[in-house]
């Protein structure tokens, strides 16, 4: 996982509330495999985006070039509601995003999308709708994202700290997912599972099923 | 009391407490276990983004023979025979043809369509006595409690980040539950079965009274109950929103075991009963919480809204939101009954129904099928359904037993095995508007397709149900 210190990027508005994770990754493209060339880039938003007859909507600051290459997503209160989606997070993450600012998430995709080393930060709906006017004013304006000191920085210079949990920030920092986390206790996994094995010599496998 | 006495309450521990001490490696200093995983089952449903993701990283499968892949959500139960290439629908294709091949990919053991054990994994795993007391067990399924009916410590996990680290590592992480003893103690009146139980459990504790707990069925009634019912009453513990439910190993669990493929055998059997034999909760060990329930007030339970604890006894009627002090319960049952096109006050026993389902990882097993085609031998049914059963091996024992020809004279429809219409991946699902009296475990809405009303029940009451075209109380139902 791609470690997460500080980000200055390009940052898009997406004013709509409880974007839900069907809406991030619609129902149809669900149970498509994940490979470079073919991941979720297209389907993140996809019908938020584009309209029935694909045609992109012009409302959709996604669709506008003036924002460049965005990495950071200016979200509105309650995304990534609805059902638990795994892909949701990987649609994010595929479309280029690294992180998310908004007045809220929903719990579990906010969980998901850490593992993933993408930073959901939360700031109050004042400084956010603040947000939306400074880039949508000057469209491309970056904002930057200091993970350590635990702050924002809006176009206009404007500082604003947020929360978030301290192992979960350790976690970002040092780019480790949970599999990293868990391999560095991988000699006590080895040690466990050779006593395990002695003790208990009967444990089924199935090489042979 | 002295001293003697508080260390053997010190010591009594319960039966989680002992298989779930048993598999820590360390404990992470936000008080997370990380368990190691003896064995995992995984599906086709959502698996796919957990071998998308290993392959990215470059990442394999630590233990690939403590894994057993099992194609059963998306399978059709007709025209097996035509393979793959004969499933209609592209994206049901899709994800069969995914499974075989990230199972071959990660050099994952597989029950395909056409393996001679296929079915589904909740059914499959206890079958083969994969499912051992004393285990660890994860599975990318919610109804994964349903293997702690064999004394094991069953979890489900997510389909994506969860499994691809069970994969990765043989480990997970998780955070030790509390723990609730749920005591049934008497006899079971005539017509009353697990699924009886289980849904008075549901009524009692709500759908979230058990979360963050893990449970463990205890009583003269859960001792006395058949290896088929325990795992009905464990598989539906996460309807009462527990993840884990466990029972104790016992002699019944041994006599079973003792008839399975993969149970140990010979001298390693003996190793393994002795060690089973000290698994059961000691005397004086204690619980976070502690429920009781009387057998003898059970009776013949059915779902009339789209919630599992949206239930009540067959003679009972359609309940009236507004009697619910609870404002948030009063106003889910009104939506609930608005969903279900239900009148308040309505006898349950005159709710006219379009077709029945029997089949689901909660009563699909041997003793299930014999229960619903004692019911229905000799009796033409008045409605269409289907009878799907859990595995292969309970369809041939069917078959053997000659209760497919009760089926299929009644009326109903005799399919292949597969989680079919219990939540539809496999495209097999009620139609919009119908009304459907099913042996499964979930009523929600859309649960068995879009628009479909479901009424859970056990396996005899659907069958009266399909005879009668309407809740029944099997209890009534005259001799043919
Ligand atoms: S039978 Fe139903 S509840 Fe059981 S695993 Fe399949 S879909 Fe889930």
């Amino acid at each position: 996982m791609q470690p997460f210190t500080i980000l200055t990027a390009a940052a898009v508005p997406l004013p709509i509330a409880k974007i839900d994770t069907g809406m991030i990754l619609p129902g149809r493209y669900m149970r498509r495999h994940r490979r470079p060339g073919h991941d979720y880039s297209e389907a993140f938003l996809h019908d938020v985006r584009f309209d029935e007859n694909e045609q992109p909507r012009p409302e959709c600051a996604l669709n506008d070039a003036a924002y460049g290459t965005p990495q950071i997503l200016l979200t509105d209160a309650d995304f990534g509601c609805g059902s638990s989606r795994e892909g949701a997070a990987y649609a994010v993450m595929d479309y280029g995003f690294r992180a998310l600012i908004g007045p809220s998430f929903a719990e579990i995709f906010y969980g998901n999308c850490l593992q993933n080393g993408i930073l959901l930060v939360t700031l109050d709906e004042a400084v956010i709708h603040q947000l939306w006017a400074a880039v949508r004013a000057r469209p491309g304006s970056e904002i930057t994202i200091d993970l350590p000191n635990q702050l924002v920085i809006d176009p206009a210079g404007a500082r604003h700290s947020f929360d978030i949990n301290p192992l979960r920030k350790e976690r970002l920092i040092l780019g480790q997912d949970d599999i990293s986390v868990t391999e560095s206790h991988g000699a006590e996994i080895v040690a466990f599972e050779a006593k395990r094995r002695m003790a208990f010599p009967w444990l089924p496998i199935t090489s042979q099923a | 009391m002295h001293m003697e006495g508080i260390d053997t309450m010190l010591s009594a521990r319960t039966l989680f407490e002992k298989v779930w001490g048993e598999h820590i490696i360390v404990t992470s200093p936000q008080g997370e276990d990380l368990l190691y995983v003896d064995f995992n089952y995984l599906n086709e449903g959502g698996s796919f983004l957990a071998f998308d993701q290993l392959r990215l990283e470059g990442r394999t499968s630590r233990r690939p023979e403590q894994h057993l892949a099992i194609t059963d959500h998306y399978l059709p139960t007709i025209n097996r025979a035509a393979g793959v290439e004969g499933i209609p629908n592209p994206e049901i294709r899709n994800v069969v043809a995914m499974m075989a091949g990230n199972a071959a990919d990660f050099g994952l053991p597989h029950l395909n369509m056409h393996h001679a054990k296929q079915g589904i994994a909740h059914v499959v795993g206890p079958e083969l006595g994969i499912s051992q007391p004393g285990m660890l067990i994860t599975c990318n399924d919610s109804h994964t409690a349903t293997h702690g009916a064999m004394g094991a410590c069953a979890i489900p996990v997510g389909a994506s980040n969860q499994l691809r680290h069970v994969v990765a590592t043989q480990t997970v992480w998780m955070k030790r539950p509390r723990t609730m003893r749920i005591t049934i103690d008497g006899a079971l009146g005539t017509g009353v079965t697990a699924k009886d139980v289980i849904l008075s459990i549901i009524r009692q504790t709500g759908i979230g009274g058990g979360a963050g707990y893990a449970f463990e069925y205890a009583g003269s009634t859960i001792r006395g109950m058949s290896m088929e019912g325990r795992l009905t009453i464990c598989n539906m513990s996460i309807e009462a929103g527990a993840r884990i439910g466990m029972i104790a190993p016992d002699d019944i669990t041994f006599a079973h075991l003792a008839q399975c493929e993969r149970a140990p055998k010979g001298e390693h059997w003996d190793r393994a009963l002795a060690y089973w034999r000290t698994l059961p909760t000691d005397p004086g060990a204690v619980f976070d919480r502690e429920l009781h329930l009387d057998a003898a007030t059970v009776a013949p339970m059915v779902t009339w809204g789209t919630s599992p604890e949206d239930c009540s006894p067959i003679d009972g009627v359609v309940p009236d939101p507004s009697s619910f002090d609870d404002h948030e319960r009063s106003r889910h049952v009104g939506r609930a009954l608005e969903y279900m096109q239900l009148i308040p006050a309505t006898p349950l026993s005159e709710i006219r129904i379009d077709r029945v389902f029997i089949g689901s990882c909660t009563n699909s097993r041997i003793e299930d099928l014999r229960a619903a085609a004692g019911v229905l031998r000799g009796r033409k049914v008045a409605v269409p359904g289907m009878v799907s059963a859990g595995s292969s091996e309970v369809k041939r024992q069917a078959e053997a037993e000659g209760l497919h020809r009760i089926f299929l004279e009644s009326g109903l429809e005799w399919r292949d095995s597969g989680c079919a219409m219990c939540n539809g991946s496999n495209g097999e699902i009620v139609g919009p508007g119908q009304r459907c009296a099913s042996t499964t475990n979930r009523n929600f809405e859309g649960r068995q397709g879009r628009n479909a009303m479901t009424h859970i029940m056990s396996p005899a009451m659907v069958a009266a149900a399909a005879i009668m075209g309407r809740l029944t109380d099997v209890r009534h139902l005259t001799s043919p």
